[in-house]
């Protein structure tokens, strides 16, 4: 039961140094030059990832914290986009046991509507609120991307970083413990 | 073990409802603050990156050097090419640089007959880029150089030749350069020789759009454009680039700067920037009262 918890904090753990390491990435001062492709969100996609499989390894004030340190660091509109994603992974945290016999494609059409909803809510809120925002083109790109890397990303959590769903044998054990 | 199961999570699911309530609540109010008195969370924001960004350098340093390092090298596989290109571009040079030199000459003459002096007041400070702004929607950089050595909201930044953009956003130690190319910037320019004024607005694209101009006819693609000084908030004078055509022929600037690779920055002290304290007011017609009353002052 000990390694168990002690598991469970080495993967949340895991899970705040891979956000720092993307928005590490995304701070490189590589390129300067505007019109670039748009990078896909990897951060949503490894947070709605991981909240499909094991949600007790991303809880809700990790992944609050997380997304509004994002959003303060990659010069976006703060707290807007980390409720929409805190919200999303709700959504997905709900659905997330009625998934694990669906299949993989339920369960990433499941997780391209969390992106698109997350990304729609976020520029209409922004429009009501006449915020300046991007061009719809790039926009739509980048959810196209981020819907695209979800299946690398899950396979990356998967084999790299072993978050794979809950086995019989572990729900069992997290049963006994409550 | 079912019922084990549905038992935890009658205590569980009402509590993280409350939880997630809570902090969806919390991240929509800081949003809200933001949108209603952005300056004071804007001033959060920098703090937030003056921690965070810095502690993040000494791993950056080295990883943008070995990427630049292979960017290199796959420039090196040209080489001869590449050569051949310098070759001819210096010998343009030397003849650019006769005339310079003649003209620095007559210059001096002339400035001496008329006895001028140069403007003292614009030093600069130089900076090394830390970071970018991390989205592709947003054109700004990171630079070493903050409060404690003196920079403020509003001062002009220059790579050795063109305006990169403007300081917005400054940290104790880091301060935020929003580019030229940045769709909130619109800088007040002069076009050369016509002497026509206009805004060069970013919007996104590697060439900011002309806007505001009165008379296209006297713009032609080629002439340089430079800051006009107008609002006081930008010295004048300094070179921005030149004007080009897109294809839907619409004014635009091929900027001096190279964007390319911004890497030391120059940020040029210059005091007649009024200092932005409050979110912009609408612009409208000035109210009564205020216009009478120095009026009255004046009277008695």
């Amino acid at each position: 039961m000990d390694r168990q918890v002690s598991q469970l904090w080495t993967k949340r753990a895991l899970y705040l140094f891979l956000a720092f390491m993307i928005m590490f990435l995304h701070l490189l001062p590589l390129n300067t030059q505007p019109g670039r492709l748009p990078f896909p969100d990897l951060l949503m996609a490894l947070t709605f990832a991981w909240v499909l499989r094991r949600p007790e390894y991303v809880p809700i004030p990790l992944i609050a914290i997380v997304m509004l340190l994002a959003d303060l660091l990659l010069q976006r509109p703060p707290g807007l986009l980390a409720a929409l994603v805190v919200l999303g992974s709700a959504y997905l945290r709900g659905a997330a046991p009625g998934m694990r016999d669906a299949g993989f494609f339920a369960e990433w059409t499941t997780a391209a509507v969390a992106i698109t909803a997350v990304f729609v809510l976020n520029r209409i809120i922004l429009a009501i609120l006449t915020v300046q925002q991007a061009a719809l083109g790039p926009m739509v790109i980048q959810v196209v991307l981020t819907i695209a890397v979800y299946p690398l990303i899950v396979l990356l959590s998967q084999s790299g970083f072993g978050v794979r769903r809950a086995s019989a044998v572990d729900s069992a054990a997290a049963g006994l413990r409550s | 073990m079912a019922k084990d199961r549905s038992q935890r999570d009658e205590y569980t699911t009402p509590l993280r409802r409350l939880l997630l309530g809570i902090v969806v609540l919390c991240l929509l109010g800081i949003f809200l603050v933001w949108r209603i008195d952005s300056p004071r969370v804007e001033r959060f924001r920098a703090q937030v990156v003056d921690t965070v960004v810095p502690s993040m350098d000494w791993a950056m340093v080295p990883v943008t050097a070995v990427v630049n390092l292979v960017r290199d090298f796959q420039s090196y596989q040209r080489l001869s090419e590449q050569n051949q290109e310098l070759r001819s571009e210096l010998r343009l040079m030397r003849a650019w640089k006769e005339a310079a030199l003649q003209l620095e000459q007559e210059n001096a003459r002339l400035l001496d007959l008329n006895n001028v002096r140069l403007d003292p007041r614009l030093t600069y400070i130089t900076g090394v880029v830390m970071a970018d702004s991390g989205s592709p929607f947003r054109q700004s950089v990171l630079l070493n150089v903050g409060e404690r050595d003196g920079i403020m909201d509003g001062w002009a930044t220059m790579d050795g030749i063109g305006v990169v953009g403007r300081i917005s956003g400054v940290g104790p130690d880091t301060a935020r350069v929003i580019l030229m190319t940045d769709a909130s910037s619109a800088i007040p320019a002069t076009i050369q020789p016509s002497g026509q004024t206009a805004l060069i607005a970013g919007d996104n694209t590697p060439s900011p759009a002309v806007e505001f101009l009165e008379n296209r006819e006297l713009v032609r693609p080629g002439d340089r454009v430079v800051t006009s000084g107008d609002g006081g908030v930008f010295p004048g004078g300094l070179l921005i680039g030149q004007i080009t055509a897109d294809p839907g022929g619409r004014l635009r600037v091929r900027l001096s700067a190279d964007f390319e690779r911004l890497e030391f920055l120059r940020v040029l002290r210059f005091h007649s920037a009024p200092p932005i304290e409050d979110s912009g007011d609408i612009v409208g017609p000035r109210r009564p009262e205020t216009a009478i009353a120095p009026a009255e002052a004046g009277d008695g």
